[in-house]
C-alpha cells in the first residue's frame, strides 16, 4: 500500500513537471494560430518521450549508467564533446528562458520591476537547491504545478467544438502556411521530447539507487506520468485554440498564457493559471539546472550528485553555480524568454539525435543490459522515432528562418 | 578483472567510469596504454586518465587539452579490480592520485554554510 501511494505521488509530481516553458510557449501558440489542428503532433510526442525516457530510465537502473555516460562511451571523446557543448548552450538558453518567465510571472503577481524580479528569483533557486532534499524539490514544484490542470477546466468551460477537437488528433494539414505549420510541428515535437528531461531523470534512477526490480516503476512513471503530462499539453492547446484564435490574439507574452484561463474562470482562474505557471517554470528551471550539472561531471568522470552534500560532489556543485550566474547574465540582458524559450526549443532538436542515438544503442547491448537490453517493442518505437528525429533535426532550423519563428 | 568473456577494449572499456575501492567516482578512462604490439602479444598495461591525454582524442579532443590543466594520471593494470559498467579500482582515488580536481574544488565549496 505504501508503496502505491509513493508511485502514485511520484507521478503526480511528473505530471505537475512536465510542462515547462517550451511546452507553454509552443503549445498556446500553435493553438492560438492553428486551432486544433496540431494536436496530433502532442501525442507523438509524447509518445516519443515515453519510449526513450523509458530507455534511459532502464539504462540507469540496469547499468548503473545515467545518460551522458552512455553519450561519451557510445561516441568517444571528440563527438562526445560535442554533444556535450551543445547540450550545454540549449540547457542554458532554457535555464534563462525560465528563470525569465519566473520573474515574469512574478513580476504579475506582484508589480514589482522585472529585473529586481529576476535577481530574487535566482537566490531562491539557489537557495531552495541548497537546502532542501531532493525529493522535497520535486514534489513542492511538482505539486505547485498541477494547478496548471486549471487550463483543463478552463478548456472545458470555453465550450470547443469537440467535434475539430478530436478531427486535431488525425494528421491533417488546413492551412495556406504549411511552413508555419511545419514549424510549429516542429516546436511542439522539440518541446515535448526536450533531453534535459532523460538526463536528469536518468541521473535521478542513479541517485536513488534503483535496480532492474524497480523496472516496473520506472515504466509506470514513463507511462503515466509523461501520458498526463501530455494531457495538460492539451489542455493548454484547446484552451488556446477556443479564446485566442476566434479573437485573432497572437500570445506574445507568458501572462497571456494565464489569460486563457482568466477569460472563463475569472480571478481564481487567473491566480491558478498563475500559480501553476510558476512552480511548472521554477521546477523546470532547477531541472535544467541540474541536468547541466550532470551532463558536465558524467562527460568528464567528475563526482556528482544531489544526494551527496555540496562538498561531497564539489566540481558538480560548482557546476550547477555558474550555471545559474549565466543564466542570470543571459536573462539579464534584456532578451525575451518567450523568444528565448523557442530559439532554446528549436535548438534542441538539431541536437536531440547525438541525445537518443546513443540511448538506443546502449540499450541494445547485452553486454551491459543483460536479459533487460530493448525487446522488438522498445527498438521498433525507438528506430521510429529516430528516424522522426532525424528528419526534425535536419528541417528545424531551415523552417525558423523560412518562417521568421512561425510569423509567416 | 574480466576473465571467462570477451572485453571489447574500445566499447567496454574506453571512456567508461573509473570507480575507486570506496565508491568514488574519480575520472574516466581517457586512453589506454597498450604494451607488447610488436612482439604480437598485445596487452593493456595501463589505463591513462587526465587532460594531457585528451591530446590524442582528435581535434576537439586536442583543443581541450590545451585550455584544461592538469596532469595524466597512469593507473597500472595490476590496480584493476572488476570491469562492469564501470571501471573498478583496488585503491582509494588518493593512492592513486585520481579525482584531485574534486578534491581542490572541495577546499573551496566547503566554506559556504551549509555545504
Amino acid at each position: 500500500m505504501r508503496k502505491i501511494f509513493q508511485i502514485a505521488l511520484g507521478i503526480l509530481a511528473a505530471i505537475g513537471g512536465f510542462v515547462d516553458i517550451g511546452d507553454l510557449v509552443f503549445n498556446i501558440e500553435a493553438g492560438a494560430q492553428f486551432g486544433y489542428q496540431l494536436l496530433w503532433v502532442v501525442v507523438v510526442g509524447v509518445v516519443g518521450i515515453i519510449v526513450y525516457s523509458e530507455m534511459c530510465g532502464r539504462v540507469a537502473a540496469v547499468s548503473k549508467r545515467p545518460v551522458f555516460d552512455a553519450i561519451r562511451e557510445r561516441l568517444g571523446f571528440g563527438v562526445g564533446l560535442g554533444a556535450l557543448a551543445s547540450s550545454q548552450v540549449v540547457n542554458l538558453m532554457t535555464l534563462a528562458a525560465e528563470v525569465g518567465g519566473v520573474a515574469l510571472v512574478l513580476q504579475l503577481l506582484s508589480g514589482l520591476p522585472y529585473r529586481a524580479l529576476i535577481v530574487l528569483g535566482i537566490v531562491a533557486l539557489a537557495v531552495v537547491i541548497w537546502v532542501s532534499p531532493f525529493e522535497w524539490i520535486e514534489r513542492i514544484f511538482g505539486y505547485g504545478g498541477l494547478a496548471l490542470l486549471v487550463f483543463a477546466v478552463a478548456a472545458i468551460k470555453l465550450h470547443p467544438n469537440w467535434g475539430d477537437v478530436a478531427y486535431g488528433l488525425v494528421p491533417h494539414v488546413d492551412t495556406p502556411d504549411k511552413l508555419v505549420y511545419a514549424y510549429f510541428a516542429v516546436g511542439l515535437l522539440g518541446a515535448a521530447m526536450t533531453p534535459y528531461e532523460v538526463y536528469f531523470y536518468s541521473s535521478g534512477v542513479v541517485e536513488e539507487g534503483w535496480t532492474p526490480k524497480d523496472l516496473g516503476l520506472n515504466r509506470a512513471n514513463a507511462l503515466i506520468g509523461y501520458s498526463l503530462g501530455g494531457f495538460l499539453s492539451f489542455a493548454l492547446m484547446i484552451t488556446a485554440g477556443a479564446l485566442f484564435l476566434p479573437l485573432g490574439i497572437e500570445p506574445e507574452f507568458i501572462g497571456t498564457v494565464a489569460l486563457g484561463a482568466q477569460v472563463p474562470l475569472g480571478q481564481i482562474g487567473l491566480i491558478l493559471a498563475l500559480v501553476g505557471i510558476l512552480f511548472a517554470v521554477g521546477g523546470a528551471a532547477i531541472d535544467t539546472c541540474f541536468s547541466g550539472a550532470y551532463n558536465v561531471a558524467q562527460y568528464f568522470g567528475w563526482e556528482w550528485g544531489k544526494y551527496r552534500r555540496p562538498a561531497g560532489a564539489p566540481r558538480f556543485t560548482v557546476a550547477w553555480v555558474v550555471l545559474l550566474v549565466l543564466a542570470l547574465l543571459v536573462i539579464m540582458s534584456g532578451i525575451d524568454p518567450v523568444m528565448l524559450t523557442e530559439y532554446a526549443v528549436i535548438f534542441s532538436v538539431v541536437a536531440l539525435p547525438l541525445t537518443y542515438l546513443p540511448v538506443l544503442l546502449v540499450a541494445n547491448d547485452r553486454a551491459y543490459m543483460r536479459s533487460h537490453a530493448n525487446g522488438r517493442l522498445a527498438n521498433t518505437f525507438g528506430l521510429i522515432y529516430l528516424v522522426v528525429i532525424l528528419v526534425v533535426a535536419v528541417s528545424a532550423i531551415p523552417l525558423m528562418f523560412l518562417t521568421h519563428q512561425g510569423q509567416g | 578483472m574480466r576473465q571467462a568473456e570477451d572485453l571489447d577494449l574500445g566499447l567496454g572499456l574506453l571512456d567508461h567510469q573509473l570507480v575507486d575501492s570506496e565508491g568514488r567516482r574519480c575520472g574516466n578512462v581517457d586512453d589506454l596504454e597498450l604494451e607488447g604490439i610488436a612482439e604480437g602479444a598485445p596487452r593493456v598495461a595501463a589505463i591513462l586518465s587526465g587532460p594531457p591525454v585528451w591530446r590524442g582524442r582528435g581535434r576537439l579532443g586536442r583543443l581541450a587539452a590545451w585550455i584544461v590543466p592538469g596532469d595524466t594520471v597512469r593507473v597500472p593494470w595490476e590496480e584493476v579490480e572488476k570491469i562492469e559498467s564501470a571501471v573498478e579500482l583496488r585503491k582509494t582515488c588518493r593512492e592513486l592520485r585520481l579525482g584531485r580536481g574534486d578534491d581542490r574544488a572541495r577546499r573551496w565549496v566547503e566554506r559556504i554554510p551549509g555545504a
